[in-house]
């Protein structure tokens, strides 16, 4: 007898069927076509991430993960793409081992988390996951691909939180990271200084907040530093991040449309296919990671809203599932597979929100692009795995 | 267990809420400003120029009409930095006249017109580097044309691109329109220029247009009135072949019961197409710097002494003051007469004439006699209601009232007192100080051959909007004082002129003329005047014909004045029959 959750497979299909609407509205029949072809793939995908035994996953997942490393390894030499190389191309297919680097990286943290009990803030504790992030991380943000890197250590956080690692010692962990991201302008700096003192002087004594806080500053001030050795797009982002209208032609344009193109959208919407900032193009990339903008001019704030809960529901259900497992590899799975989706919904919808940065990140399901599509696809299925098996 | 879901579930309705609340912010709140700012991102205004009203002669040919030609326009917000220098190259402009054009409007996103009348290749090679090109647009414009090229220039006027001036005074202008700078197209600007549509045309982020919006109707350009105007083509063309073969000359024609001006032609001209092509540097210093002033339209702005054409006025002012009749006689002519310590001539001796023969035999020594018996103040203020040393009122822009020398005037001029007599000599054979334009001429012969009532003069006959008429001109009437006996008498001596006097070289056997020369006294060679009307005894047309240092006025310009007479009352010519 087994047990199959219906509600994430009702809320995949509900999602993928909002994915086509929005790729055939921003990019028309030809998208629409590929993308359909992309979804045998995907379900392939998932099916075979069901049905493979938990042993077998358990199993080969260090050689996966293996694999990954090699193939991000490769790609640097080999592979293809506008600017950077993050793209291997087979004849007509193209993928980014990036997309696989994070399922790599669930399941072999769920193989090793799993058979620790109790994790605190110590090198012994958390050198190895953390090694199983840096490594295909590292490899990643040389592509150069800073975003997909960056999921790694939302994965690498929500797997280490639901193994028991306490909120702050979770902080302290990504302070060098976060202090870095903070560090860009005065004015993500101040708030995130002033919160971690709070947070440090309340939880701990004097002693470490000074060295934590000067820790934090060291990290902070490397980040104005390494703007210069940024790609120039990159730093680019960064700043039309923070003054999206100062220079509306160039470099926050694509800020300026997405918030012009969802704001024009209303409560309800121009209509399906109506959507003048999606169908006239004035949204960058607008059937990859600006869909959602599209979304929200056509379908105006019900269906954004819409698009969002469906979002959270998927998140939640996964954690509900997760909290269900008995063993701590398959919860783990699912926390991880949870974090993919929520961290990548947040910073996709968050950017074109103005509350991220403009990063490459897809929209779980949602976005053109047979890779993000597969691993969405996968993840999905791999939860489906673990939650159905003989209660 | 359930700690840790609780936790990340409240992390994730943290951050969710947070996007919705951002929506909430940009959707809900801003969300109409949005909407705005989305259609203004998509939605370019372009301006559909209105074609220019046509203008045609009495007999309804075009004299201005409007083709169309291509504009190259610029959206300045849309130019890349290559824009600019590639374009100058591909039209053949300099690139700091498109700098010096755009510059200014720099902020606007809609289009700005650099060029018209864009040569066919140049259109093609802007159309081929097309996609180098981003934010220029070409498009089709109606632009002025004068098929009748110089004949009507000095009627028409032409045009000019608006200044700054311009585009303070009146805001519905804009950069590189044309206005009317002289003529009718001056005059009459505001029927003219019609009214320039709209058409809001949807855009694409690269700002290529899409199409017209659906939910934005087009305003369509209204087209400015057309206007008929009361010259006559036929004669305009034989005015202007007539005097072809002299530098400067001029000539007026006007139907006496209306005051329709159906002849205005001044010799030398332009041709105000250049002015709506783009002009040559070379084509404009020529215009501008030849001495003959091309510009100047001497039939209404520049002004002459009448010579003996101003004796009938004098003789009509000394019958209506009764200081003599039509049988007066003077002194004896002898060619001279002495009056102070100068003699004033006369150009043969004439014997002892009375009144119609003085203005026959055009006796300067008689009417310097009759000027003194007349007085300065009487026959200054007859000359004023003539309408001499003042405007006649044409509806053309320009017009010079001339001199009449009056008291004031003299004293103002030299000085009160020092000033002689003598000028009142002068003044009553119509030289010397007076000065009148061949328009106030034929104006003031209008008012004898219609026995003291003339019309304004007027060269807008009625105005068209879309072929219906909307407007008639009818002009004010205007009457001077003559006593009608007299009139007669003068009259009639106007004919014998024409029969065996000065002006026989405009005689018509089949139609009787009445007219007088004139010869205007100046410092190089004398100036030609004629001006008469026809037929004599019921008098429908005036011409007045003047030719620059061309010596009797009986020699040159009474024969033009006759072929133009021949002509409007279609008198076949002889030498065809």
């Amino acid at each position: 007898m087994r047990r199959v959750d219906l509600w994430v497979i009702v809320l995949t299909i509900l999602l993928t069927a909002v994915g086509m609407l929005a790729v055939y509205s921003a990019g028309g029949t030809r998208y629409l076509v590929r993308q359909l072809v992309f979804l045998p793939v995907a379900v392939a995908g998932l099916l075979a991430a069901w049905f493979v035994p938990r042993r077998v996953m358990h199993g080969t997942s260090i050689w996966f993960y293996g694999a990954i490393v090699l193939l991000l390894g490769l790609v640097l030499f080999l592979g293809a793409g506008p600017g950077s190389r993050r793209w291997f191309v087979l004849g007509p297919v193209a993928f980014q081992p990036s997309e696989f680097t994070k399922l790599a990286v669930i399941l072999l943290l769920a193989r090793h988390l799993a058979g620790r009990r109790s994790l605190e803030l110590s090198f012994r504790s958390l050198a190895v996951p953390v090694l199983i992030c840096l490594a295909p991380a590292v490899l990643i943000v040389v592509e150069p691909d800073l975003s997909a890197a960056l999921t790694l250590g939302a994965i690498l956080a929500a797997m280490l939180y639901w193994q028991g690692l306490r909120p702050l010692h979770l902080l302290l962990l990504f302070i060098p990271l976060l202090s870095f991201a903070a560090g860009f302008s005065l004015w993500t700096w101040i708030p995130f200084f002033v919160f971690l003192a709070v947070i440090m002087l309340v939880r701990t004594n004097l002693f470490k907040a000074v060295i934590t806080l000067a820790f934090s500053s060291f990290f902070a001030l490397l980040s104005p530093l390494s703007l210069r050795l940024l790609r120039d797009y990159q730093a680019d982002r960064i700043r039309s991040f923070l003054a999206p209208w100062f220079d509306p032609h160039g470099v926050g344009w694509n800020a300026i449309q997405s918030r012009i193109a969802i704001g024009s959208g209303q409560l309800f919407g121009k209509g399906f296919l109506c959507g003048t900032q999606n169908r006239l193009g004035f949204l960058p990339n607008r059937h990859t990671d600006f869909v959602f903008s599209g979304l929200g001019e056509e379908f105006g704030f019900i269906g954004a809203l819409f698009l969002l809960g469906l979002l959270a529901f998927l998140i939640r259900r996964l954690l509900v599932i997760a909290r269900h497992e008995r063993d701590n590899f398959s919860s783990l799975l699912c926390v991880g597979c949870a974090a993919v989706i929520g961290y990548q919904a947040f910073i996709n919808i968050g950017m074109l929100l103005g509350i991220m940065p403009i990063t490459g990140v897809a929209l779980p399901f949602i976005s053109y692009g047979g890779s993000s599509l597969l691993l969405s696809y996968v993840l999905v299925g791999l939860v489906l795995n673990v939650s159905s098996r003989p209660a | 267990m359930d700690a840790r879901l609780k936790r990340l579930t409240q992390v994730l309705l943290v951050l969710f809420g947070l996007l919705a609340l951002r929506l909430v912010q940009f959707q809900l709140v801003q969300g109409r400003r949005y909407a705005e700012l989305s259609d203004h991102n998509r939605i370019r205004k372009i301006v559909l120029s209105a074609p220019r009203g046509r203008i045609f002669d009495r007999g309804g040919r075009t004299i201005a009409d409007t083709r169309p030609s291509f504009t190259v326009s610029v959206i300045p917000t849309e130019m890349t930095d290559s824009t600019l220098p590639l374009l100058a190259r591909l039209i053949d402009v300099p690139l700091e006249d498109l700098e010096t054009r755009v510059e200014p409007v720099a902020f606007l996103a809609s289009p700005v017109k650099v060029l018209r009348n864009l040569s066919q290749e140049a259109l093609f090679r802007v159309e081929e580097n097309r996609f180098r090109l981003s934010g220029v647009r070409t498009s089709v414009d109606p632009v002025r044309s004068y098929p009748s090229e110089d004949r009507y220039c000095h009627v028409l006027g032409h045009l000019g691109e608006v200044d700054k001036e311009d585009l303070g005074r009146d805001s519905s202008y804009r950069m590189l329109d044309y206005i009317g700078r002289a003529g009718v197209e001056a005059k009459y600007e505001q029927l003219l220029r019609g009214r320039d549509g709209y058409e809001y045309v949807e855009i694409d982020a690269r700002g290529h247009e899409i199409g017209p919006l659906p939910e934005k109707r087009p305003v369509p350009a209204a087209a400015g009135r057309d206007i008929y105007l009361t010259i006559d083509d036929r004669l305009q063309q034989l005015a202007y072949r007539l005097t072809r073969g002299y530098q400067r000359a001029a000539v007026v024609g006007i139907k006496i019961p209306t005051g329709e001006v159906i002849c205005l032609h001044s010799r030398p001209g332009f041709d105000p197409n250049l002015f709506t092509g783009t002009i040559s540097a070379q084509a404009w210093s020529e215009l501008s710097e030849n001495p003959s002033k091309p510009f100047y339209n001497r039939a209404i702005s520049a002004t002459y002494p009448p010579g003996s054409m101003l004796k009938p006025v004098v003789a009509l002012a000394a019958l209506k003051t009764r200081v003599a009749t039509t049988g007066t006689r003077f002194q004896y002519c002898n060619g001279q007469y002495r009056y102070g310590n100068r003699a004033f001539k006369c150009w043969t001796g004439h014997g002892i004439l009375d009144l119609p023969g003085a203005i026959a035999h055009s006796c300067n020594v008689y009417f310097y006699q009759l000027g003194l018996r007349l007085g300065l103040d009487s026959l200054v203020s007859y000359c004023q209601a003539m309408p001499l040393g003042q405007l006649a009122g044409i509806d053309l822009p320009g017009e010079n009232p001339g001199v009449i020398p009056s008291r004031e005037w003299l004293n103002q001029r030299y000085g009160k007192g020092r000033w002689h007599m003598g000028v009142l000599l002068n003044f009553a054979i119509g030289q010397g100080e007076i000065l009148a334009s061949p328009l106030q001429m034929a104006v003031t012969y209008a008012a004898i051959a219609n026995n003291g009532v003339f019309r304004r003069p007027h060269v807008l006959a009625r105005v068209d909007s879309a072929g219906r008429t909307v407007h008639r001109a009818v002009a004010d009437v205007e009457r001077v004082s003559i006593r009608s006996h007299d009139l007669a008498q003068v009259k009639r001596a106007l004919e014998r002129v024409i029969e065996y006097g000065t002006a026989r070289t405009a005689r018509l056997r089949e139609i009787r003329i009445a007219g007088k020369t004139g010869t205007a006294e100046n410092i190089g060679a004398d100036h030609a005047w004629f001006v008469g009307y026809a037929p004599a005894d019921r008098p429908e047309v005036v011409f007045a014909v003047l030719v620059e240092n061309a010596g009797h006025g009986g020699v040159v310009a009474a024969p033009i004045a006759r072929q133009l007479i021949r002509t409007w009352f279609s008198i076949p010519d002889e030498d065809a029959r």
